[in-house]
């Protein structure tokens, strides 16, 4: 099980959905994802694409406007 | 009790609202802009008048060009920012959205990434701009308020908007990613 980190500061919608999307396949079953976003449009779809994907996901408010949505891949 | 914690201030101005709240907001708010002003609502038409008075700010003059000829658009230029309803409609888009941002403690002067993205934002604003005026409207006066107004031409929009948004994406993804 790893941890990985996905910087997307400073990326507009769709870009931080699509880099998450790519990084997500690479990992296996059991890894952690962190989407590192500052992008509130981005702060509604990549959580809700890796809910309906059925992944376990949390949010950290980071900073002011900073968000870090946590998945767990399960499947 | 601390704000942030409290549930209403979470609900209303900290959280984002789901899309139907925004969008039966925004047709409510378009039914008034229309019986008020007369007019349905635009955003990128009074864009270009800001080029324009930006441009004469700068000593231009855009009398002769054709897209400001008419009477009308010479008595809107004339008539200067502060009595243009559509300008200060759009300069209440801007407050209001850095109003909410500020409320919800969202703000943030994000860093620029890479050139790339610089070249992708200079492109993507001169297309949409170029596309906007030369299609009588953008994605507001042409879509929103055609498909509004039973205009079979929002309609028609709506289509080619799907369609350069597919194309679009795949240029995003594989020239600016």
């Amino acid at each position: 099980m790893k941890e990985v980190e996905l910087d997307c500061l400073g990326e507009a919608c769709p870009v931080p959905l699509v880099k998450a999307e790519k990084k997500l396949k690479e990992l296996e079953i059991g890894d952690v994802l962190i989407v590192q976003i500052d992008h509130s449009c981005a702060m509604k779809n990549v959580p809700e694409w890796a809910r309906k994907e059925g992944h376990n996901v949390e949010i950290e408010e980071v900073d002011d406007g900073e968000w870090e949505v946590i998945i767990e891949k399960v499947k | 009790m601390e704000i942030k914690k409290n549930k209403y201030y979470k609900l209303w101005l900290k959280d984002a609202w789901p899309y139907l709240t925004g969008a039966v907001l925004l047709s409510l708010f378009q039914i008034v802009t229309l019986a008020v002003t007369g007019n349905p609502w635009g955003v990128s038409g009074i864009l270009a008048n800001w080029g324009a008075w930006l441009w004469e700010a700068v000593g231009g003059s855009v009398d002769k060009w054709y897209y400001f000829a008419s009477e009308g658009a010479q008595k809107t230029l004339n008539g200067g920012f502060l009595n243009h309803g559509g300008s200060l409609r759009n300069l209440g888009i801007i407050v209001g959205a850095l109003t909410a941002t500020l409320l919800a403690s969202g703000f943030k002067i994000k860093k620029i990434k890479s050139w790339r993205q610089i070249a992708a934002a200079v492109l993507g604003g001169l297309l949409m701009g170029y596309g906007a005026r030369i299609g009588f409207g953008c994605n507001i006066g042409a879509l929103f308020s055609g498909i509004a107004s039973l205009s079979l031409s929002g309609w028609v929009y709506a289509v080619f908007l799907f369609l350069g948004a597919i194309v679009g994406s795949k240029l995003l993804v594989k020239y600016f990613m």
